[in-house]
């Protein structure tokens, strides 16, 4: 099982966060789809990464010491050619040496850019009081603003993934306003529930934030995820 | 069963009970709220200056609970709390159905000595597995048999609504205000800081208790917020269980430690929670009482479209204000409908759109009732909404011996053959103790009343909000 390696991995290390990619890696194993990644460990290794994933393509940094990859310089976004990863890649170690020279490289991140669309998020925290609870909402600054986030304690319920979707004020987004693209709505509602699953099976889990999660009118593909492990 | 069901059985239905440090300053309050218990009543006094105010109550009074020569179910604790443990230990070896402990100044005085004589009691009890309800509460009220916390409370009759509160005031008017509005109660609790015993374990009680068919909650906090989720989804599938929470906000939720000594939990969760489970959130008592009776009396709908019947103008368009800003729709009727109103309706300062403004047709009870069968029978109509204005009914009454009574009469008859809920809305305007006397009578033919046109708004929407989201399951 790849999930407990992962997990164990970071035992070893004596460190709680995952970085992007384990937490990805762990997601996929249960079923949740993810952006495709390649770790590299060399320039040359993200250029063949990037034509063999296709471009345009996102490199991020991989670092368990980095929490913030943007706030660092560790994320280059809509590289079209060879010439641009290579660069990236060259741009993202100098700036992470200059402005966190303690950091741990791991590598960098190779993924395709996943084209545009409406965002959600899917996130895990414990209550002392209630245990595991889920939290749904849309993604983006207005999740932010609005505060217009659902919950609801685990196990989750079919007819509770139903009704956490459909009870946030922007669900008319979802269902496509203004000849926007729709959401799929059952997709959502699945991928809550193997979350649910998920959080519930592993209570070394923590923390779980998938954020973004972009909802295409056929799937929904998670862009970014984090797990905390429990202490 | 479960554990604590045959745990508490005891404790609700007790045939004995003991009443540990009554006073006279406290009015003997806990001596005389037990002036009508079926059952033994005992007292456990050693001062020697309340002797002779127990005996004139004409109960027996003992130094000690040990000295009692008879079984005890349930204790009313009411001494200092520096002398708790030694009552609790005595309830231990005397293995009584349950201590009540009246007592207050534990953990919610947020004082050394109090913490430490919560946590000194709770392990006694938890150790010999003692049921120990409080402390800082008012205990069980069991109208059936007269088990009551004040005299204020009525005995002989019970009814089939459970209640289970974190405080005592609540408790107590809950059963006070309920009785006025026809809620009568099979079992309730007053649970103060749950220190042994918690929500679910009450929760649970009732939920399997055969003469309690709702059940409402005031709930500050709750130790276990799991076993209570688990606990709250299973019974609110089989009854309906509707729960208030106190702290609700940041300041009450500071208010919720020096009153429970709970923690209130995130309100956001609570009303996931709540929703989870298929429970009602109510959020004061009024809601509460309004609920409750509207899912004893009210026929079930989950439609959204209601019929409004005022009996002025003025009335017609505010009480379509309220229920409309509720969500209600207030459609227009069928063309059957309007061709009967056509019939014999008079029109001159009145209207049958929808709002019905009934004014002119008043005094003739047989134009009232078919109004209100019109409406019934209409099938854009989910709801019928009857304004009562108290004042003007009871000044019939003055020219037309008998108005009131006699159209209350004719509402309950409209009601039995009728298929769509119908609330009645009493306003009292200066009248208030004519409107309660005439909401009692309403109520006790089975029509439910309340208030103001926007408490019945809500409170209908509450329940179609409730039966659809049963209809679901």
């Amino acid at each position: 099982m790849v999930m407990d390696e992962i997990i164990a991995a970071a035992r070893k290390e004596d460190r709680t966060s995952l970085t992007e990619l384990e937490s990805k890696q762990i997601l996929k194993e249960v079923g949740i789809n993810t952006t495709e990644i390649g770790l590299a460990r060399s320039k040359e290794e993200a250029v063949a990464y990037s034509q063999e994933l296709g471009f345009p393509v996102v490199l991020k940094i991989v670092s368990p010491d980095i929490l913030h990859k943007t706030d660092v310089g560790g994320v280059k976004l809509s590289l079209n050619n060879k010439e641009d990863v290579g660069n990236a890649y060259d741009e993202i170690i100098s700036a992470i040496k200059k402005h966190q020279p303690s950091a741990k490289i791991q590598g960098v991140s190779v993924q395709p850019m996943a084209r545009p669309a409406t965002e959600v998020i899917i996130g895990m925290s414990k209550d002392p009081q209630f245990g595991p609870v889920l939290m749904f909402g849309l993604g983006g600054i207005l999740v932010e603003i609005l505060k217009d986030i659902s919950f609801r304690i685990v196990p989750l319920t079919g007819r509770d993934a139903n009704e956490m979707i459909r009870e946030i004020k922007g669900y008319p987004v979802l269902e496509g306003y203004r000849g926007q693209e729709p959401a799929n709505i059952a997709v959502l509602e699945q991928l809550l529930l193997k979350v649910s699953e998920f959080v519930e099976s592993k209570p070394e889990i923590k923390e779980l934030d998938i954020n973004p999660i972009f909802a295409y009118r056929d799937s929904a593909l998670a862009i970014d995820a984090r797990v905390i492990l429990e202490p | 069963m479960k554990d604590s069901v045959g745990r508490l059985d005891r404790a609700f239905n007790p045939r004995s009970v003991a009443v540990v440090g009554d006073k006279m300053e406290m009015g003997y309050m806990w001596l005389r709220s037990l002036a009508n218990f079926q059952g033994r009543v005992y007292s456990v006094q050693i001062d020697e200056k309340e002797l002779q105010g127990i005996a004139a109550l004409g109960v027996k009074n003992y130094s000690s609970l040990l000295d009692i020569p008879d079984e005890v179910d349930y204790v009313v604790v009411a001494v200092p709390r520096a002398i708790t443990p030694e009552i609790v230990q005595h309830c231990i070896q005397k293995q009584v159905g349950a201590v009540m402990l009246f007592t207050s100044g534990f953990a919610e005085s947020n004082t050394e000595e109090g913490i430490r004589l919560q946590k000194n009691i709770t392990e006694m009890a938890r150790e010999a597995n003692l049921n120990l309800i409080g402390p800082n509460c008012v205990g069980i009220f069991n109208p059936k048999i007269g088990l009551r916390h004040t005299t204020d409370q009525y005995w002989g009759d019970g009814g089939n609504v459970g209640f289970i509160s974190q405080s005592g005031t609540h408790a107590t008017f809950f059963t006070l205000v309920g009785e006025v509005n026809g809620i009568r109660i099979s079992k309730s609790v007053s649970y103060g800081n749950a220190a042994v015993l918690d929500a679910a374990d009450y929760l649970e009680y009732l939920g399997e208790d055969e003469d309690t068919k709702i059940i409402g909650m005031y709930i500050e906090g709750v130790e276990n917020g799991r076993r209570f989720f688990c606990c709250l989804r299973e019974i609110a599938r089989r009854k309906p269980v509707l729960i208030w929470k106190g702290g609700g906000t940041e300041e009450g939720i500071r208010a919720t430690a020096s009153h429970t000594a709970s923690l209130a939990g995130s309100p956001l969760l609570w009303d996931a929670l709540i929703k989870q489970c298929g429970a009602i959130k109510v959020d004061n008592l009024d809601e509460m009482v309004d609920t409750i009776q509207a899912l004893l009396y009210a026929k079930p709908t989950t439609g959204n479209r209601v019929g409004l019947a005022a009996m002025t103008g003025g009335q017609s368009v505010v009480i379509t204000d309220a229920f409309a800003r509720a969500g209600f729709e207030v459609p227009l009727l069928t063309e059957r409908s309007y061709r009967e109103f056509a019939s014999f309706f008079n029109t001159i300062g009145s209207s049958y759109q929808n709002p019905l403004d009934i004014s002119s047709n008043l005094p003739h009870l047989d134009r009232i009732i078919r109004c209100l069968d019109i409406l019934n029978d209409d099938e854009r109509i989910d709801a019928v909404v009857l304004d009562l204005p108290v004042v003007f009914m009871t000044r019939i009454s003055w020219h037309i011996p008998g108005f009131f009574d006699d159209l209350i009469d004719a509402l309950a008859l409209y009601k039995d053959k009728s298929d769509k809920p119908l609330l009645a809305i009493l306003i009292s305007a200066h009248a208030e103790s004519e409107a309660i006397q005439a909401r009692k009578k309403l109520v006790a033919r089975g029509i439910p009343c309340f208030p103001s046109f926007e408490r019945g708004a809500n409170v209908l929407k509450k329940v179609v909000a409730y039966y659809k989201s049963a209809s679901l399951q």
